[in-house]
């Protein structure tokens, strides 16, 4: 791609959140963007390449920041990559800070950190249009003179100074380190040259092991009095270096230097300087179009609606808007399917690539359309600057679980389906709040469910209804059931809050930015990214284990157990051929056929490793009153629940379209498993309280490994998708058990 | 300790200016607001009251919920100033 002698660079993108980081990056590097994790940590690295007078260069796209404390993965991630810890890469050649004119002085804290680390620096200052409509006049040259790095006015949603950005990059790398600015009182920086020695003279070796800490790191070491920066550089450190620095502290704060308030007092004062005659701020800001806006928006009552309705339409738009194209999903599998049923001969390979592999292609895809609609609504509602007034308006509810207003948005996408609502819990900042969010998001009810509390509510629970006809029993249970799932839901929130995330709560802290008109780029941009990484990483996770239940479900396909059916198979097949197409006789037998193929579908299942295991299970799920059948339905819709509509109709011997969508199969299924008995009884397999027992199982259980693959995907770890399975499915059992002793005793 | 007119956040009303006198609660947190740009000095204007409530600051909004653990205190200014 890039000629050999075309010199190469590495320019890190860095600024505040809402200073149009993401647009200018999009500005610089054009549609070729690259999405990945940074190693090891569940932040998104985005890269692309742009060339500034003749250099390519590869821009790395910073997570949004208002500080580099390391505190957070986010703050670490910055600042590895700034110090060139990150992919062992070394530092980027240039760092390129965007700050936003509006609100400069914050701004230029996280500047004056980036300033400090000494490499070569281009300041560009956005929304330089929005700042002159309030009254903000800033000298740009006397600005550069002042901070001694090229400064560029922009305006990337426009493009403006884009080209001026890529020439000053060029010469900041041409010109080479940045001697950093002068911060710090005597004091502290004595106490730095203390720290440095001890650490050089100690046992404690940082792990890269071959250099010593850069002293902006040995600075951090004494700001961070969380301990965070201590654990990440020195985690072998002994208790002598933690003595060292609570000394250390204890001495700054008696010569006048109390940590961690220094740095706030320092850096501010340092912007305040530099600001100083180059920036004029009008002493009142008028109420602006944003603030207009608000006025309603923001409103506890008016907003509030304003924000259902919005809520509403997202949330109809993916639950019946992806319907379309699921079907169509679906009926292409189906078409494919049946296409290699019909050219490849009967076997292990026909029937893996028939029912495993495209059955299990069938259920990624069939996930894409909800994605792609939840993510373009997000994105949409991100972009014009309205997600942040959601927040606000749902924090007083979410706080009293302990939660933000961020977690409000996944958690309701997810009750369309759980596997977009997980992704989504990426806007929210603190760690413990997110991986609460994700943990309990399973727990709400899908639309997976839905199709499942469908089937077994209109088959078991009576149609009785009262008030003439307003108020039903089967609409009660279904509200119970939902019901079921949030308090539950609810719950789990609360107790992963007081035990295994417990920790302080910080101020929750969000920015309003000024409502703009969404940029139709960034918008797919973000969709397309977001149905990439879902294929990218769930999807192979959710193949796998469509592959494994296949393989488990076939195997080990003994044809000795179905010969006398395969017997009767073979007649019936001779008798039909001779049959004219105009012959009565012709359906009969069609549907005799259908019958026999279904049992020896049923014998094979019964003998499989799957069945076997059912059967071996069936003590443990006999107390919740199923039968050994019902347990093998439930192991094999391990990978996704609905899956085991499909399944009860093979198992209970009902056709195996029944699992489609035509009310005229759904109808025979209900019947089949009204008719079902416990083998060798006549005594029904589902009772009242079978099916309660089965219904509370579905509500509180992790069947979805596209749940768990996007869980291990955002969390990066194993840990937390086998947590989330064992207590949901824990939870899901201990209920159906106590629903079903309960009915059994209530109903004698 | 206290100024005379200081005044908790909470008590600020909306449309009321006013100066930030001082922030107390846990070192890291205070610190955090401070990182955000609230800061002993910094001139807000109460937009929506209430916890979580929306200030001015500048020409931009935040948003901020405080718990017990966190105390602003605030000078109120003129209405002219």
């Amino acid at each position: 791609m890039v000629a050999p002698d075309t010199p190469t660079s590495r320019v890190a993108l860095i600024g505040n959140p809402n200073t149009g980081k993401s647009t200018l990056f999009a500005a610089l590097v054009g549609v070729r963007q690259h999405v990945a994790n940074y190693p090891g940590v569940t932040v998104e690295k985005k890269t692309g390449w742009m060339t500034c007078d003749g250099r390519r260069c590869e821009l790395i796209d910073l997570p949004g920041l208002y500080s580099l404390a390391a505190r957070s993965r986010d703050e670490m991630v910055a600042v590895d990559v700034l110090l060139g810890r990150q992919d062992g890469a070394g530092p980027p050649d240039a760092v390129l800070a965007i700050v936003d004119a509006c609100n400069l002085q914050r701004n230029f804290y996280l500047l004056s950190q980036v300033l400090e680390m000494g490499l070569p620096t281009v300041l560009a200052v956005n929304m330089s249009d929005l700042a002159a409509g309030r009254g903000i006049v800033l000298d740009i040259v006397g600005l550069a003179q002042r901070l001694g790095v090229g400064v560029v006015a922009v305006q990337a949603n426009r493009g403006v100074g884009v080209a001026q950005l890529k020439t000053a990059l060029a010469e900041a790398i041409r010109q080479g380190p940045l001697r950093p600015p002068d911060l710090w009182p005597a004091a502290f920086e004595q106490e730095v040259t203390r720290l440095e020695e001890t650490l050089a003279g100690g046992g404690a070796k940082p792990p890269a092991a071959q250099a010593a800490l850069p002293r902006c790191l040995v600075r951090r070491l004494l700001l961070d009095t969380d301990g965070y920066v201590q654990r990440a550089l020195l985690p072998d450190a002994d208790g002598r270096v933690a003595r060292e620095l609570r000394a250390g502290r204890q001495r700054l704060a008696e010569a006048g230097c109390p940590v961690p308030a220094v740095e706030t007092a320092v850096r501010y004062d340092w912007a305040r300087s530099v600001l100083e005659g180059v920036l004029a701020e009008p002493g009142h800001y008028r109420m602006t179009a944003t603030d207009r806006i608000d006025r309603w928006l923001t409103h506890r009552l008016w907003g509030t609606l304003v924000f259902a309705l919005v809520m509403f339409l997202v949330f109809q738009a993916v639950f019946v808007g992806a319907q379309p194209a699921r079907w169509g999903i679906d009926w292409a599998t189906g078409r494919l399917a049946g296409w290699i049923t019909a050219s490849l001969p009967e076997g292990a390979l026909r029937s893996l690539l028939a029912e495993g592999v495209v059955g299990g292609v069938g259920s990624v895809l069939g996930f894409l359309p909800q994605i792609l609609i939840l993510f373009f609504f997000i994105a949409l509602l991100e972009d014009c600057g309205y997600m942040a007034r959601a927040a606000y308006l749902m924090d007083r509810l979410m706080s009293r679980v302990g939660l933000s207003g961020r977690s409000f948005i996944p958690m309701l996408s997810s009750f369309a389906c759980a596997v977009p609502g997980i992704m989504a819990a990426r806007v929210i900042a603190n760690e413990r709040d997110r991986l609460t969010t994700i943990a309990v998001i399973p727990l709400l009810t899908c639309a997976a469910r839905l199709q499942v509390y469908a089937l077994l509510i209109a088959a078991f629970i009576p149609g009785t209804s009262w008030l003439g006809g307003l108020v039903g029993l089967q609409g009660l249970v279904l509200a119970a059931l939902y019901a079921l799932g949030i308090a539950t839901a609810v719950a789990a929130a609360l107790v992963l809050k007081r035990t295994i995330l417990r920790g302080r709560t910080p101020p929750f802290l969000l920015e309003l930015p000024s409502y703009k008109w969404p940029s139709a780029r960034t918008v797919a941009h973000r969709v397309a990214e977001r149905g990439w990484i879902f294929l990218h990483a769930a999807g192979t996770l959710i193949l796998a284990v469509a592959v494994v239940v296949w393989a488990a479900a076939y195997y080990p396909h003994d044809r000795r157990a179905v010969a006398p059916l395969l017997g009767q198979q073979g007649e019936l097949q001779t008798r039909l051929a001779a049959l004219g197409p105009e012959d009565p006789g012709r359906q009969e037998g069609l549907e005799e056929l259908a019958r026999l193929q279904n049992q020896i579908a049923a014998v094979y299942q019964r003998n499989s490793f799957l069945g076997q295991l059912g059967r071996t299970i069936e003590p443990v799920v006999k107390p919740l009153g199923w039968d050994w059948r019902i347990g093998c339905c439930v192991l094999a819709s391990l990978p996704a629940r609905e899956i085991v509509i499909a399944t009860l109709g093979v198992v209970y011997g009902a056709g195996k379209d029944a699992g489609g969508q035509s009310a005229e199969a759904a109808g025979r299924l209900q019947s089949w498993l009204q008719a079902a008995t416990w083998e060798g009884t006549d005594r029904p397999v589902f009772t009242l309280p079978v099916a309660l027992s089965l219904l509370v199982f579905y509500a509180l259980c992790m069947q979805c490994a596209a749940t768990l693959a996007v869980i291990r995907r955002e969390t990066n770890s194993w840990r937390w998708p086998i947590f989330v399975f064992g207590y949901m499915t824990v939870l899901a059992y201990v209920a159906a058990l106590v629903t079903y002793q309960a009915g059994a005793y209530w109903t004698g | 300790m206290h100024h005379p007119r200081s005044i908790p956040l909470e008590e600020l009303q909306t449309g009321q200016r006013a100066r930030i006198s001082r922030i107390a609660g846990h070192p890291d947190h205070v610190h955090r607001l401070e990182e955000f740009g609230l800061r002993g000095g910094t001139r807000i204007e109460m937009f929506r009251p209430g916890n979580p409530c929306i200030l001015r600051v500048g020409g931009n909004k935040v948003c901020l919920r405080a718990d017990e653990l966190l105390e602003v205190q605030v000078l109120l200014l003129p209405p002219g100033e």
